[in-house]
Protein backbone atom coordinates (compact mmCIF):
# COMPACT_ATOMS: atom_id res chain seq x y z
CA UNK A 1 0.00 0.00 0.00
CA UNK A 2 2.73 2.07 0.67
CA UNK A 3 5.01 3.40 -2.07
CA UNK A 4 9.25 2.99 -1.82
CA UNK A 5 10.66 5.46 -0.13
CA UNK A 6 14.49 4.63 -0.72
CA UNK A 7 15.47 1.95 -2.93
CA UNK A 8 18.82 0.56 -3.81
CA UNK A 9 19.92 -1.64 -6.01
CA UNK A 10 23.58 -3.63 -6.64
CA UNK A 11 25.12 -0.96 -4.32
CA UNK A 12 28.85 -1.78 -4.40
CA UNK A 13 31.95 0.40 -3.04
CA UNK A 14 35.63 -0.11 -2.80
CA UNK A 15 38.09 2.12 -1.08
CA UNK A 16 41.06 2.63 -2.28
CA UNK A 17 44.10 2.97 0.65
CA UNK A 18 47.66 3.81 -0.21
CA UNK A 19 49.81 1.67 2.00
CA UNK A 20 51.68 5.06 2.08
CA UNK A 21 50.09 8.03 1.23
CA UNK A 22 52.36 10.55 -0.58
CA UNK A 23 50.84 14.00 0.69
CA UNK A 24 54.16 16.17 0.12
CA UNK A 25 55.94 16.97 -2.72
CA UNK A 26 59.35 15.64 -0.96
CA UNK A 27 57.59 12.06 -0.73
CA UNK A 28 57.62 12.44 -4.76
CA UNK A 29 61.13 13.56 -5.02
CA UNK A 30 62.47 11.06 -2.94
CA UNK A 31 60.89 7.98 -3.88
CA UNK A 32 59.72 8.75 -7.71
CA UNK A 33 59.49 5.12 -8.76
CA UNK A 34 58.07 3.35 -5.77
CA UNK A 35 54.51 3.07 -6.88
CA UNK A 36 52.73 3.40 -4.06
CA UNK A 37 51.01 -0.10 -3.07
CA UNK A 38 47.55 0.38 -3.15
CA UNK A 39 44.85 -1.97 -1.02
CA UNK A 40 41.44 -2.25 -2.22
CA UNK A 41 38.92 -2.47 0.44
CA UNK A 42 35.84 -3.54 -0.83
CA UNK A 43 33.33 -1.72 1.81
CA UNK A 44 29.70 -2.94 0.32
CA UNK A 45 28.84 -5.65 -2.30
CA UNK A 46 25.75 -5.68 -4.36
CA UNK A 47 23.47 -4.77 -1.81
CA UNK A 48 19.82 -3.89 -2.68
CA UNK A 49 17.04 -3.44 -0.59
CA UNK A 50 13.88 -1.24 -0.58
CA UNK A 51 12.57 1.04 2.28
CA UNK A 52 8.62 1.89 2.18
CA UNK A 53 7.23 5.04 3.01
CA UNK A 54 6.51 4.88 6.84
CA UNK A 55 8.76 2.39 7.83
CA UNK A 56 11.07 2.66 10.19
CA UNK A 57 14.14 0.43 8.84
CA UNK A 58 17.28 -0.69 10.80
CA UNK A 59 20.62 -1.65 9.68
CA UNK A 60 22.85 -3.52 12.44
CA UNK A 61 26.42 -5.54 11.94
CA UNK A 62 29.10 -6.02 13.43
CA UNK A 63 31.71 -3.20 13.31
CA UNK A 64 33.49 -2.48 10.01
CA UNK A 65 30.72 -4.49 7.92
CA UNK A 66 29.61 -1.39 5.90
CA UNK A 67 26.72 -0.02 7.75
CA UNK A 68 27.80 3.73 7.59
CA UNK A 69 29.32 3.47 4.21
CA UNK A 70 25.89 2.51 3.24
CA UNK A 71 24.32 5.19 4.95
CA UNK A 72 26.80 7.77 3.45
CA UNK A 73 25.82 6.60 -0.16
CA UNK A 74 22.16 6.88 0.88
CA UNK A 75 23.08 10.25 1.46
CA UNK A 76 24.91 11.42 -1.18
CA UNK A 77 28.38 11.83 0.26
CA UNK A 78 30.07 8.86 -1.08
CA UNK A 79 29.05 8.02 -4.53
CA UNK A 80 29.01 4.07 -4.88
CA UNK A 81 30.92 2.37 -7.48
CA UNK A 82 28.45 0.24 -9.32
CA UNK A 83 24.25 0.29 -8.62
CA UNK A 84 21.76 2.82 -7.72
CA UNK A 85 20.25 4.92 -5.33
CA UNK A 86 16.83 6.02 -5.66
CA UNK A 87 15.31 8.80 -3.04
CA UNK A 88 11.82 10.05 -2.61
CA UNK A 89 11.07 12.52 -0.73
CA UNK A 90 12.31 15.32 0.97
CA UNK A 91 15.59 13.70 2.50
CA UNK A 92 16.96 14.89 5.75
CA UNK A 93 21.15 15.38 5.40
CA UNK A 94 21.47 14.42 9.20
CA UNK A 95 24.06 11.94 9.63
CA UNK A 96 24.80 12.99 12.95
CA UNK A 97 24.40 15.63 15.40
CA UNK A 98 25.38 19.60 15.46
CA UNK A 99 27.16 19.26 11.97
CA UNK A 100 28.94 22.49 11.10
CA UNK A 101 28.95 23.25 15.13
CA UNK A 102 31.79 25.70 16.18
CA UNK A 103 33.56 26.03 19.46
CA UNK A 104 34.65 29.69 18.75
CA UNK A 105 31.49 30.47 17.69
CA UNK A 106 28.07 31.43 20.11
CA UNK A 107 24.84 29.39 20.48
CA UNK A 108 23.29 31.88 18.18
CA UNK A 109 25.45 31.75 15.57
CA UNK A 110 25.97 27.64 15.89
CA UNK A 111 21.80 27.30 15.25
CA UNK A 112 22.05 29.32 12.24
CA UNK A 113 24.84 27.27 10.83
CA UNK A 114 23.36 24.26 11.62
CA UNK A 115 19.62 25.13 10.73
CA UNK A 116 20.89 26.16 7.96
CA UNK A 117 23.04 22.90 6.90
CA UNK A 118 20.02 20.74 7.85
CA UNK A 119 17.91 22.87 5.67
CA UNK A 120 15.66 25.60 6.99
CA UNK A 121 15.37 28.39 5.36
CA UNK A 122 15.52 32.26 6.92
CA UNK A 123 12.56 33.04 8.33
CA UNK A 124 11.42 28.87 9.05
CA UNK A 125 14.69 29.55 11.69
CA UNK A 126 13.70 32.82 12.51
CA UNK A 127 9.77 31.45 13.84
CA UNK A 128 11.73 28.84 15.38
CA UNK A 129 14.76 30.04 16.74
CA UNK A 130 12.99 30.68 20.53
CA UNK A 131 11.86 26.60 20.87
CA UNK A 132 14.58 26.04 19.82
CA UNK A 133 16.35 27.32 22.85
CA UNK A 134 14.00 26.72 24.71
CA UNK A 135 13.74 23.00 24.11
CA UNK A 136 17.65 23.10 25.03
CA UNK A 137 16.47 25.08 28.40
CA UNK A 138 19.90 26.96 27.30
CA UNK A 139 18.03 30.38 27.29
CA UNK A 140 20.61 32.02 29.42
CA UNK A 141 23.78 30.77 27.53
CA UNK A 142 22.39 32.47 24.18
CA UNK A 143 25.16 34.68 23.69
CA UNK A 144 27.98 31.99 24.88
CA UNK A 145 30.64 30.65 23.13
CA UNK A 146 29.74 26.87 22.26
CA UNK A 147 33.14 25.97 23.61
CA UNK A 148 32.17 26.87 27.34
CA UNK A 149 29.31 24.25 26.86
CA UNK A 150 29.38 21.00 28.41
CA UNK A 151 29.03 18.36 26.08
CA UNK A 152 25.48 17.45 27.45
CA UNK A 153 24.38 21.23 26.60
CA UNK A 154 25.77 20.71 23.10
CA UNK A 155 24.06 17.84 22.33
CA UNK A 156 20.81 19.15 23.81
CA UNK A 157 21.00 21.94 21.72
CA UNK A 158 22.22 20.29 18.53
CA UNK A 159 19.01 17.79 19.27
CA UNK A 160 16.80 20.87 19.13
CA UNK A 161 18.06 22.20 15.80
CA UNK A 162 17.27 18.50 14.43
CA UNK A 163 13.86 17.88 15.41
CA UNK A 164 12.79 21.57 14.00
CA UNK A 165 13.71 20.28 10.61
CA UNK A 166 11.09 19.54 8.26
CA UNK A 167 11.86 15.94 6.31
CA UNK A 168 10.17 12.76 4.93
CA UNK A 169 13.04 10.46 5.15
CA UNK A 170 15.73 10.83 8.09
CA UNK A 171 19.26 9.17 8.01
CA UNK A 172 20.30 8.47 11.74
CA UNK A 173 23.99 7.07 12.43
CA UNK A 174 24.33 6.27 15.89
CA UNK A 175 22.58 9.02 17.57
CA UNK A 176 21.43 7.34 20.47
CA UNK A 177 25.14 6.64 21.42
CA UNK A 178 24.94 10.09 22.80
CA UNK A 179 23.26 11.66 25.85
CA UNK A 180 22.00 10.22 29.24
CA UNK A 181 18.94 8.31 29.88
CA UNK A 182 16.81 11.21 30.13
CA UNK A 183 18.01 12.09 26.60
CA UNK A 184 17.55 8.55 25.33
CA UNK A 185 14.18 8.98 26.66
CA UNK A 186 13.54 12.38 24.76
CA UNK A 187 14.76 10.63 21.53
CA UNK A 188 12.23 7.73 22.10
CA UNK A 189 9.37 10.08 22.66
CA UNK A 190 9.97 11.89 19.28
CA UNK A 191 10.44 8.26 17.18
CA UNK A 192 6.87 7.57 18.06
CA UNK A 193 6.23 11.21 16.87
CA UNK A 194 7.66 10.81 14.00
CA UNK A 195 5.99 7.21 13.80
CA UNK A 196 2.66 8.73 14.26
CA UNK A 197 3.37 11.22 11.44
CA UNK A 198 4.58 8.82 8.62
CA UNK A 199 8.12 9.42 8.24
CA UNK A 200 10.41 7.37 7.08
CA UNK A 201 14.12 6.25 9.26
CA UNK A 202 16.92 4.74 8.42
CA UNK A 203 18.87 3.94 11.52
CA UNK A 204 22.25 2.60 12.46
CA UNK A 205 23.04 1.03 15.76
CA UNK A 206 24.68 -1.42 18.02
CA UNK A 207 21.82 -0.97 20.02
CA UNK A 208 19.70 -4.29 19.03
CA UNK A 209 17.14 -3.74 21.65
CA UNK A 210 16.09 -0.15 19.96
CA UNK A 211 16.27 -1.99 16.69
CA UNK A 212 13.68 -4.93 17.63
CA UNK A 213 11.83 -1.94 19.49
CA UNK A 214 11.26 0.38 16.98
CA UNK A 215 11.96 -0.69 13.48
CA UNK A 216 9.80 -2.92 11.47
CA UNK A 217 12.42 -4.55 9.09
CA UNK A 218 16.28 -4.68 9.27
CA UNK A 219 18.78 -5.15 7.11
CA UNK A 220 21.83 -7.32 8.32
CA UNK A 221 25.21 -6.72 7.00
CA UNK A 222 28.73 -8.73 7.08
CA UNK A 223 31.84 -7.85 5.26
CA UNK A 224 29.83 -5.67 3.22
CA UNK A 225 27.31 -7.90 2.17
CA UNK A 226 23.98 -8.85 2.38
CA UNK A 227 22.94 -11.49 5.20
CA UNK A 228 19.81 -11.28 5.88
CA UNK A 229 16.78 -8.37 5.19
CA UNK A 230 13.38 -8.53 6.31
CA UNK A 231 11.45 -8.31 10.33
CA UNK A 232 13.78 -7.04 12.62
CA UNK A 233 13.08 -9.47 15.39
CA UNK A 234 14.16 -12.26 13.27
CA UNK A 235 17.29 -10.23 11.59
CA UNK A 236 18.43 -9.67 15.30
CA UNK A 237 18.26 -12.90 16.39
CA UNK A 238 19.90 -14.00 12.86
CA UNK A 239 22.74 -11.62 14.21
CA UNK A 240 22.72 -12.85 17.37
CA UNK A 241 23.14 -16.40 16.07
CA UNK A 242 25.94 -15.28 14.08
CA UNK A 243 27.88 -13.31 17.21
CA UNK A 244 27.44 -16.48 19.22
CA UNK A 245 28.79 -18.56 16.48
CA UNK A 246 31.88 -16.47 16.51
CA UNK A 247 32.74 -16.62 20.16
CA UNK B 1 37.91 5.15 -11.75
CA UNK B 2 34.65 5.48 -13.79
CA UNK B 3 31.76 4.73 -12.49
CA UNK B 4 28.47 3.52 -13.40
CA UNK B 5 26.57 4.17 -9.80
CA UNK B 6 23.62 6.84 -10.22
CA UNK B 7 22.36 8.64 -7.53
CA UNK B 8 18.52 10.03 -8.20
CA UNK B 9 16.91 12.40 -5.52
CA UNK B 10 13.13 13.15 -6.62
CA UNK B 11 11.93 15.50 -4.56
CA UNK B 12 13.67 19.14 -4.15
CA UNK B 13 12.96 21.19 -7.56
CA UNK B 14 16.01 22.67 -9.43
CA UNK B 15 15.19 26.21 -8.10
CA UNK B 16 14.74 24.59 -3.61
CA UNK B 17 17.98 23.24 -4.18
CA UNK B 18 19.86 26.01 -5.51
CA UNK B 19 18.19 28.43 -3.06
CA UNK B 20 19.57 25.78 -0.25
CA UNK B 21 22.77 26.17 -1.74
CA UNK B 22 22.89 29.59 -1.55
CA UNK B 23 22.00 29.77 1.85
CA UNK B 24 24.90 27.09 2.96
CA UNK B 25 27.11 29.74 1.10
CA UNK B 26 26.14 32.96 3.01
CA UNK B 27 26.15 30.55 6.42
CA UNK B 28 29.43 29.37 5.77
CA UNK B 29 31.07 32.90 4.53
CA UNK B 30 30.09 34.40 7.25
CA UNK B 31 30.63 32.46 9.72
CA UNK B 32 34.45 31.96 8.66
CA UNK B 33 34.38 35.93 8.50
CA UNK B 34 33.24 35.90 12.23
CA UNK B 35 36.00 33.17 13.21
CA UNK B 36 39.09 35.16 11.81
CA UNK B 37 39.05 37.68 14.11
CA UNK B 38 37.17 35.41 16.87
CA UNK B 39 39.07 35.92 20.47
CA UNK B 40 41.20 38.96 18.84
CA UNK B 41 40.75 42.15 21.02
CA UNK B 42 40.46 44.54 17.63
CA UNK B 43 38.41 42.17 15.64
CA UNK B 44 37.87 43.76 12.41
CA UNK B 45 39.84 46.46 12.66
CA UNK B 46 42.85 44.15 11.72
CA UNK B 47 41.93 43.61 8.02
CA UNK B 48 41.97 47.77 8.09
CA UNK B 49 45.00 47.68 10.43
CA UNK B 50 47.44 45.13 8.45
CA UNK B 51 47.51 47.02 4.95
CA UNK B 52 47.91 50.02 6.35
CA UNK B 53 51.20 49.20 8.07
CA UNK B 54 52.27 47.60 4.77
CA UNK B 55 51.40 50.68 3.01
CA UNK B 56 53.71 53.01 5.29
CA UNK B 57 56.35 50.42 5.24
CA UNK B 58 56.70 50.19 1.65
CA UNK B 59 55.82 54.41 1.17
CA UNK B 60 58.67 55.15 3.56
CA UNK B 61 60.89 52.60 1.62
CA UNK B 62 59.70 53.08 -2.21
CA UNK B 63 58.17 56.32 -2.53
CA UNK B 64 60.80 58.37 -0.23
CA UNK B 65 63.72 56.29 -0.08
CA UNK B 66 64.11 55.31 -3.80
CA UNK B 67 62.02 58.18 -4.56
CA UNK B 68 59.44 56.72 -6.39
CA UNK B 69 56.86 59.16 -4.83
CA UNK B 70 57.92 61.74 -6.88
CA UNK B 71 56.50 60.09 -10.17
CA UNK B 72 52.85 61.45 -9.90
CA UNK B 73 51.39 63.27 -6.88
CA UNK B 74 49.31 59.99 -6.92
CA UNK B 75 51.79 57.39 -6.06
CA UNK B 76 50.49 57.20 -2.62
CA UNK B 77 47.26 56.63 -3.22
CA UNK B 78 48.08 54.37 -6.47
CA UNK B 79 50.24 52.14 -4.35
CA UNK B 80 47.51 51.77 -1.72
CA UNK B 81 44.83 50.72 -4.18
CA UNK B 82 47.70 48.24 -5.47
CA UNK B 83 48.05 46.84 -1.61
CA UNK B 84 44.75 46.56 -1.21
CA UNK B 85 43.73 44.58 -4.11
CA UNK B 86 46.30 42.50 -4.21
CA UNK B 87 45.61 41.58 -0.18
CA UNK B 88 41.81 40.57 -1.80
CA UNK B 89 43.65 38.20 -4.48
CA UNK B 90 46.12 36.79 -1.67
CA UNK B 91 43.58 36.47 0.83
CA UNK B 92 40.81 34.49 -1.33
CA UNK B 93 43.51 32.54 -2.73
CA UNK B 94 44.85 31.76 0.48
CA UNK B 95 41.69 31.11 2.25
CA UNK B 96 40.11 29.24 -0.53
CA UNK B 97 42.91 26.80 -0.97
CA UNK B 98 42.61 25.31 2.82
CA UNK B 99 38.85 25.55 2.61
CA UNK B 100 38.04 21.66 1.77
CA UNK B 101 40.74 20.12 4.07
CA UNK B 102 39.47 23.04 6.20
CA UNK B 103 35.84 21.98 6.45
CA UNK B 104 36.85 18.19 6.39
CA UNK B 105 34.17 17.39 8.91
CA UNK B 106 31.16 19.08 6.96
CA UNK B 107 32.59 17.59 3.59
CA UNK B 108 32.39 13.61 5.57
CA UNK B 109 28.93 14.32 6.90
CA UNK B 110 26.95 16.27 4.69
CA UNK B 111 26.05 16.42 0.42
CA UNK B 112 26.11 19.34 -1.50
CA UNK B 113 28.32 20.52 -4.23
CA UNK B 114 31.67 21.38 -3.00
CA UNK B 115 32.19 24.74 -5.30
CA UNK B 116 30.16 26.17 -2.52
CA UNK B 117 33.25 26.00 0.07
CA UNK B 118 35.92 27.56 -1.44
CA UNK B 119 33.35 30.16 -2.76
CA UNK B 120 32.54 31.17 0.61
CA UNK B 121 36.19 31.70 1.65
CA UNK B 122 36.50 33.67 -1.31
CA UNK B 123 33.60 35.63 -0.31
CA UNK B 124 34.89 36.00 3.43
CA UNK B 125 38.20 37.69 1.40
CA UNK B 126 35.08 39.91 -0.10
CA UNK B 127 33.90 40.96 3.04
CA UNK B 128 37.62 42.06 4.10
CA UNK B 129 37.96 43.94 0.88
CA UNK B 130 34.50 46.06 1.40
CA UNK B 131 36.40 47.11 4.43
CA UNK B 132 39.35 48.10 2.87
CA UNK B 133 37.87 50.05 0.59
CA UNK B 134 36.96 52.41 3.19
CA UNK B 135 40.38 53.20 3.91
CA UNK B 136 40.72 54.19 0.32
CA UNK B 137 38.09 56.21 0.32
CA UNK B 138 39.34 57.91 2.73
CA UNK B 139 42.36 58.94 0.87
CA UNK B 140 40.54 59.64 -1.93
CA UNK B 141 38.84 62.32 -0.22
CA UNK B 142 41.92 63.58 1.20
CA UNK B 143 43.10 64.06 -2.68
CA UNK B 144 40.37 65.96 -3.28
CA UNK B 145 38.87 63.70 -5.63
CA UNK B 146 35.32 64.48 -7.12
CA UNK B 147 32.76 61.52 -7.70
CA UNK B 148 32.45 60.59 -11.21
CA UNK B 149 30.24 58.44 -12.44
CA UNK B 150 32.85 56.45 -14.25
CA UNK B 151 33.70 54.88 -10.98
CA UNK B 152 30.72 52.64 -11.52
CA UNK B 153 33.58 51.05 -14.14
CA UNK B 154 35.33 50.03 -10.75
CA UNK B 155 31.97 47.33 -10.15
CA UNK B 156 33.04 45.21 -13.48
CA UNK B 157 36.49 45.65 -12.81
CA UNK B 158 36.04 43.94 -9.12
CA UNK B 159 34.02 41.76 -10.54
CA UNK B 160 36.46 40.09 -12.89
CA UNK B 161 39.32 40.15 -10.29
CA UNK B 162 36.85 38.05 -7.96
CA UNK B 163 36.49 35.38 -11.19
CA UNK B 164 39.89 35.12 -11.33
CA UNK B 165 40.68 34.18 -7.86
CA UNK B 166 37.76 32.17 -7.53
CA UNK B 167 39.09 30.02 -10.52
CA UNK B 168 42.45 30.07 -8.63
CA UNK B 169 41.19 29.01 -5.25
CA UNK B 170 39.22 26.44 -6.63
CA UNK B 171 42.51 25.29 -8.33
CA UNK B 172 44.16 25.54 -5.31
CA UNK B 173 41.34 23.78 -2.81
CA UNK B 174 41.57 20.78 -5.01
CA UNK B 175 45.26 20.06 -5.28
CA UNK B 176 45.64 20.77 -1.29
CA UNK B 177 43.34 18.02 -0.80
CA UNK B 178 45.74 15.16 -2.93
CA UNK B 179 48.84 17.18 -1.99
CA UNK B 180 49.65 19.57 1.01
CA UNK B 181 52.80 21.42 -0.09
CA UNK B 182 50.83 23.35 -2.36
CA UNK B 183 50.37 25.28 0.60
CA UNK B 184 54.18 26.53 0.92
CA UNK B 185 54.72 26.84 -3.38
CA UNK B 186 51.39 28.96 -3.34
CA UNK B 187 52.57 31.39 -0.56
CA UNK B 188 56.36 31.50 -2.62
CA UNK B 189 54.04 32.37 -6.24
CA UNK B 190 51.94 34.87 -3.92
CA UNK B 191 55.05 36.91 -3.25
CA UNK B 192 56.09 36.43 -7.09
CA UNK B 193 53.26 37.71 -8.23
CA UNK B 194 53.35 40.91 -5.96
CA UNK B 195 57.09 41.96 -7.31
CA UNK B 196 55.81 41.09 -10.86
CA UNK B 197 52.50 43.26 -10.81
CA UNK B 198 53.09 46.81 -11.03
CA UNK B 199 52.28 47.61 -7.55
CA UNK B 200 54.89 49.47 -5.83
CA UNK B 201 56.00 50.48 -9.44
CA UNK B 202 54.69 52.17 -12.31
CA UNK B 203 54.19 49.24 -15.24
CA UNK B 204 56.42 51.73 -17.45
CA UNK B 205 59.43 50.97 -14.91
CA UNK B 206 59.44 47.40 -16.46
CA UNK B 207 61.30 46.49 -19.45
CA UNK B 208 58.80 45.04 -22.48
CA UNK B 209 59.89 41.28 -22.15
CA UNK B 210 58.94 41.81 -18.61
CA UNK B 211 55.52 43.63 -19.10
CA UNK B 212 54.46 40.56 -21.48
CA UNK B 213 54.74 38.57 -18.97
CA UNK B 214 53.24 40.83 -16.20
CA UNK B 215 50.12 41.27 -18.21
CA UNK B 216 49.42 37.87 -18.79
CA UNK B 217 48.08 37.86 -14.88
CA UNK B 218 44.48 40.10 -14.85
CA UNK B 219 45.42 41.30 -12.40
CA UNK B 220 48.25 43.85 -13.95
CA UNK B 221 45.32 45.24 -16.53
CA UNK B 222 42.48 45.08 -13.99
CA UNK B 223 44.66 46.93 -11.29
CA UNK B 224 45.98 49.46 -13.84
CA UNK B 225 42.33 50.47 -14.83
CA UNK B 226 41.27 50.81 -11.41
CA UNK B 227 43.59 53.63 -11.05
CA UNK B 228 42.85 54.89 -14.08
CA UNK B 229 39.14 55.21 -13.58
CA UNK B 230 39.59 55.68 -9.82
CA UNK B 231 42.26 58.59 -10.04
CA UNK B 232 41.86 60.35 -13.55
CA UNK B 233 39.31 62.47 -14.77
CA UNK B 234 40.12 62.06 -19.02
CA UNK B 235 42.52 58.60 -18.91
CA UNK B 236 45.79 59.30 -20.25
CA UNK B 237 45.93 58.52 -24.00
CA UNK B 238 49.55 57.41 -23.93
CA UNK B 239 49.12 54.64 -21.02
CA UNK B 240 50.58 51.65 -21.48
CA UNK B 241 47.89 48.55 -21.23
CA UNK B 242 47.63 45.13 -22.64
CA UNK B 243 46.71 46.54 -25.57
CA UNK B 244 49.59 48.34 -26.18
CA UNK B 245 52.23 45.14 -24.94
CA UNK B 246 50.10 42.41 -27.30
CA UNK B 247 50.17 45.11 -30.14
CA UNK B 248 46.14 45.33 -31.14
CA UNK B 249 43.10 46.48 -29.14
CA UNK B 250 42.33 42.65 -29.34
CA UNK B 251 44.86 42.37 -26.33
CA UNK B 252 42.11 43.80 -24.63
CA UNK B 253 40.18 40.90 -24.67
CA UNK B 254 43.33 38.45 -23.34
CA UNK B 255 42.70 39.18 -19.68
CA UNK B 256 39.21 38.33 -19.99
CA UNK B 257 40.52 35.23 -21.60
CA UNK B 258 42.79 34.69 -18.85
CA UNK B 259 39.96 35.11 -16.45
CA UNK B 260 37.28 32.82 -17.99
CA UNK B 261 39.91 29.77 -18.85
CA UNK B 262 41.17 29.99 -15.18
CA UNK B 263 37.50 30.19 -13.52
CA UNK B 264 35.92 27.04 -16.00
CA UNK B 265 38.98 25.52 -15.63
CA UNK B 266 38.81 25.44 -11.44
CA UNK B 267 35.39 24.90 -11.76
CA UNK B 268 35.90 21.41 -13.98
CA UNK B 269 38.76 20.36 -12.31
CA UNK B 270 36.94 20.60 -8.84
CA UNK B 271 33.74 18.87 -9.83
CA UNK B 272 35.75 15.82 -11.63
CA UNK B 273 37.33 16.01 -8.34
CA UNK B 274 35.15 16.12 -5.32
CA UNK B 275 33.38 12.69 -5.79
CA UNK B 276 36.26 11.77 -3.82
CA UNK B 277 36.89 14.44 -0.95
CA UNK B 278 34.39 12.97 1.44
CA UNK B 279 36.88 10.22 1.53
CA UNK B 280 40.19 11.83 1.46
CA UNK B 281 40.21 15.57 2.67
Amino acid sequence: MNGIAVEARGIGKTFLLPHQQRNTLKEYFLHPFQRTTVERQQALGDVSFEIYEGEFFGIIGPNGSGKSTLLKILAGIYRADTGSVRINGALSPFIELGVGFNPELNARDNVRINATLLGLTRRQLAQRFDDIIEFADLGRFVDQKLKNYSSGMQVRLAYSIAIQVPFDILLLDEVLAVGDQAFQAKCYETFEQMRREGKTIVFVSHDLATVARFSERALLLEGGRTVEIGPADEVVDRYQELVAGVA
Amino acid sequence: MASNAAYLDTRPSRGDRLAYHLRILRVIAVAEFKLKYAGSALGYVWSVLKPLALFTMLYLVFGRVFHLGAISRYYPLSLLIGIVFFNFFADSTMLGMGSIVGRASLVRKMAFPRTIIPMAATLTASMTLCINLTVIAAFVAYNRIVPRVTWLLVLPLMLELYIFSLGIALILATLFVRMRDIGQVWELVLQLFFYASPIIYPVGYLPPWARTISFLSPFTQVLQDLRAVILYRDIPGNRITVATVFHGSAGRLLPLAVTAAVFAGGYLLLKHEEHWFAERA
